[in-house]
């Protein structure tokens, strides 16, 4: 059983090539087999044939012999009784007969026993030869001597034992080739026998050899060439196939081939199944756009949660429907056909505007219909995409209201403090002017309303600083100061806030030294605000630095930036203090210890300031006295030349 | 031997106009140019009377203050400029405590011949008074033919 599904499973292996050769072949080996049988039966069949020739041949040569040499004996008796010559014709028959036919005998017989006798009687034949001749002489010899009758006769006697002799050799051979006659009969029936019976098998042996033929081509090629057919056919009608062997062979590999391809197309259908579920359930779960589908004369043909969410209707009520009942009543006319009518021009159309809800109520929608097409470019539907907008409307509205309200507080802020500005000088102006003119005629006072007027006019200058410090602080605060930020060259900057500095640093005794680390630098800056920066710091420099000897001013480049510092060496500023340098009317109690004037308002201005045009400002204490630093954003020559 | 061109006589008869609601910078300006010699000066606080005070004063020189109720300087302005003679040159000298940028060049772009920021120092502006009225002078001198 094992031996059968091997060699079956053997069989099915073998390439196609050598199935049909031994299909061709085994047939045709099997008629080989069966001719050469037949041949050989007939071969045996005529060599069989050939010895009963051959026996009878020898029969009727021995009997042959023996009838020459017994007419020759009865001839000679008759000559020697007669003298007659005609006697002697048998005798002379046989003298010339004998030797062919003892020719013959002795090619044709090949069993020893024959030869053996017929050995003996040639030998007998020559003896019975001699005689007769000697009886023809002793009897020509009478003729003339009439005394040898009695040795003719004697002769005569022997001659006659010679020939009995003979007679019973003849017999023997006649016994044993009627034996030998009678084997090979049945030999030759036998082999008829034989031959027939193989004829039979050969047929036989044909028929199944020619049956096996059939059937191995059957199992080994159209049986399963069938069943590949069928499997295409399953995979044509995307079935699932049968299970076939998997044979070696070429009909084996194209087996295994149409599973492998439909293993594949099955993978593929069912990616590109699970890819259309995933996306038909992205889509049908999408909340914030409402995705439906329309057929190409604009009815609802799909409708998921978001247009369920925004447009209220859910999926039962609307498919079927047309979609112009979207639209409300001033445009349902003619915006429907016209949308359609350009997606399919354009392929795809955008628009924005109010849509109903299922309640009859009205939202602002974004939508988007795309159209789609089949393979030969027929539309065949389009999908729209709606967002409702409404929201966002109202968030732009109030996003546009808030800015207005801001922008009308700005313009309120700086109306406020150009009023402030105005209301606070305008009683100043009266005050410093009259105070001034009472200075111009101060001959005509007395000396304690003179030290009067000089008081006013003290307490009102501070009061005017400190009225324009303060109004500068606000206004940059409020944003209300326009700041025209431009290329400033510093080399120019630093030689004008010098020239005007320079009387306030030789008020206090001090020498104002001026460090250019590179000439020709350029700041991005408003030149007016940064001059007011400068005098600020240098001012303040001069005015602590009671025991010092200079004010040293330096800038030049830090990375990308400009760096400009102010320094004295003064007596410093105590450490613990610097932090609250740049709060507004923090004098670190300077007006009372020193008695400067001052707002307290100028460091805090200068650090809002260098903010507002880009920079940093700082403070450092040096080894001796106080440092002020600022930077501000630079300007790279190459820039300079690409504006120019 | 032709004397200086202008003698301070000349100018001190100037009439001087001074518009400003305040009623002390009023008081202060027609003091200063009272004690500097000037004959002519006249002040008004009330802006609505202001447009006809200069027609009817037709003065060389107007003091004149921004910000007023009712009617204000830039339209006090707008209008002189409208009333006046293409080849006149009646200078308009604007004082105000409104000192932002915009306020100047508008009242320079509408015809204010200067601008003074308050407070002002007493002697600059008695100083630009008279630079503004011996630049009127010339003027009228230019437009007379010559004896």
């Amino acid at each position: 059983m094992r031996l059968a599904r091997f060699l079956t499973r053997f069989w099915a292996d073998r390439p196609l090539a050598l199935k049909g050769l031994v299909v061709v072949a085994l047939p045709l080996a099997i008629l080989l087999v069966s001719l050469s049988l037949l041949f050989q039966a007939s071969h045996a069949e005529e060599e069989a044939e050939d010895d009963v020739r051959r026996a009878f041949a020898v029969q009727r040569d021995t009997y042959q012999v023996h009838a020459l040499l017994a007419e020759a004996a009865a001839g000679v008796r008759g000559y020697v009784l007669t003298r007659q010559a005609r006697f002697l014709e048998p005798y002379r028959k046989a003298e010339a007969d004998l030797p062919p036919t003892f020719e013959r005998l002795d090619g044709v017989i090949r069993d020893a026993e024959i030869r053996n006798r017929f050995e003996r009687i040639r030998t007998l034949a020559v003896r019975k030869r001699e005689g007769l001749h000697a009886i023809v002489e002793l009897a020509d010899a009478r003729t003339a001597n009439a005394h040898n009758t009695s040795e003719i006769e004697a002769a005569l006697v022997a001659n006659k034992i010679v020939l009995d002799a003979m007679r019973q050799e003849i017999d023997r051979i006649q016994v044993r080739e009627n034996t030998l006659l009678d084997q090979r009969l049945r030999r030759v029936e036998e082999v008829r026998n034989r031959f027939l019976f193989l004829t039979a098998i050969s047929a036989v042996v044909g028929l199944l050899g020619s049956l096996a033929a059939v059937y191995l081509f059957s199992t080994g090629i159209v049986r399963r060439i069938g069943n590949l057919e069928d499997n295409a056919e399953r995979l044509a009608q995307g079935e699932a196939l049968t299970e076939l062997p998997q044979d070696a062979d070429e009909i084996g590999r194209l087996a295994q081939r149409l599973v492998r391809a439909s293993a594949l197309l099955r993978g593929r259908e069912q990616a590109l199944r699970e890819s259309e579920e995933r996306f038909r359930l992205v889509i049908e779960e999408v909340r914030d756009y409402g995705i439906f589908a329309l057929d190409p004369t604009g009815v609802v043909t799909s409708w998921n949660l978001g247009a369920e969410r925004i447009k209220g209707w859910t999926a039962p009520e609307i498919l079927g429907q047309h979609f112009s009942r979207f639209y409300p009543d001033e445009t349902r006319d003619f915006l429907p056909a016209r949308m359609l009518q350009r997606a399919r021009e354009r392929g795809t159309v955008e628009d924005e505007g109010w849509r109903l809800r299922k309640d009859g109520s009205r939202f602002w929608a974004n939508v988007v219909i795309t159209s789609l097409h089949d393979d030969n470019g027929q539309v065949r539907g389009f999908a729209k995409v709606t967002r409702d907008m409404t929201e966002r409307r109202r968030t732009e509205e109030a996003l546009r209201m808030a800015r207005e309200d801001a922008i009308a507080a700005n313009l309120a802020k700086s109306e406020f403090l150009s009023r402030t500005s105005h209301e606070l000088r305008t009683p100043m102006s009266a005050i410093l002017g009259f105070g001034q003119l009472l200075e111009l005629d101060e001959e005509t006072l007395s000396p304690s309303h003179r030290a009067a007027v000089q008081q006013i006019m003290k307490a009102g200058r501070h009061l005017l600083a400190l009225i324009n410090d303060l109004l500068d602080i606000s206004s940059i605060e409020a944003g209300a100061t326009d700041m025209s930020i431009e290329a400033v060259d510093l080399d120019d900057v630093v030689q004008e806030v010098h020239a005007l500095a320079a009387p306030i640093v030789a008020t206090g005794g001090l020498s104002f030294q001026l460090e250019v680390a590179e000439p020709g630098l350029i700041a991005q800056a408003d030149r007016r605000r940064l001059i007011q920066v400068l005098l600020n710091l240098i001012a303040n420099a001069a005015k602590y630095n009671r025991s010092g000897t200079c004010v040293r001013l330096a800038y030049g480049r830090n990375g990308e930036d400009i760096r400009i510092e102010v320094e004295d060496d003064g007596e410093g500023i105590d450490p613990s203090a610097a932090s609250r340098l740049f709060t507004p009317f923090d004098r670190l109690g300077q007006q009372s210890k020193t008695r400067v004037e001052g707002t307290g308002l100028g460091l805090a201005l200068s650090k809002r300031l260098v903010e507002s045009m880009n920079g940093q400002i700082g403070y450092e204490a040096p080894a001796k006295g106080a440092r002020f630093w600022f930077t501000l954003p630079g300007v790279q020559p190459a820039q300079m030349q690409q504006k120019d | 031997m032709p004397g200086p061109l202008i003698r301070p006589e000349d100018l001190v008869s100037r009439r001087i106009l001074v518009i400003d609601d305040e009623e002390a910078n009023v008081l202060l300006l027609t003091t200063l140019l009272k004690r500097e010699g000037y004959t002519d000066v006249h002040g008004i606080t009330d802006p609505s009377r202001a447009m006809q005070a200069f027609i009817d004063l037709s003065p060389d020189l107007v003091l004149l203050d921004l910000m007023m109720p009712e009617v204000d300087g830039f339209q006090l302005l707008e209008a002189f400029g409208r009333h006046e003679r293409a080849d006149e040159y009646r200078p308009v000298l604007v004082l105000t405590a409104d000192t932002t940028l915009q306020a100047r060049r508008r009242a320079l772009s509408l015809g204010a011949k200067d601008f003074v920021a308050k407070p002002f120092d007493v002697i600059e502006v008695a100083l630009r008074i008279s630079n503004l009225l011996e630049t009127r002078l010339l003027y009228e001198r230019l437009r007379q033919p010559s004896p």
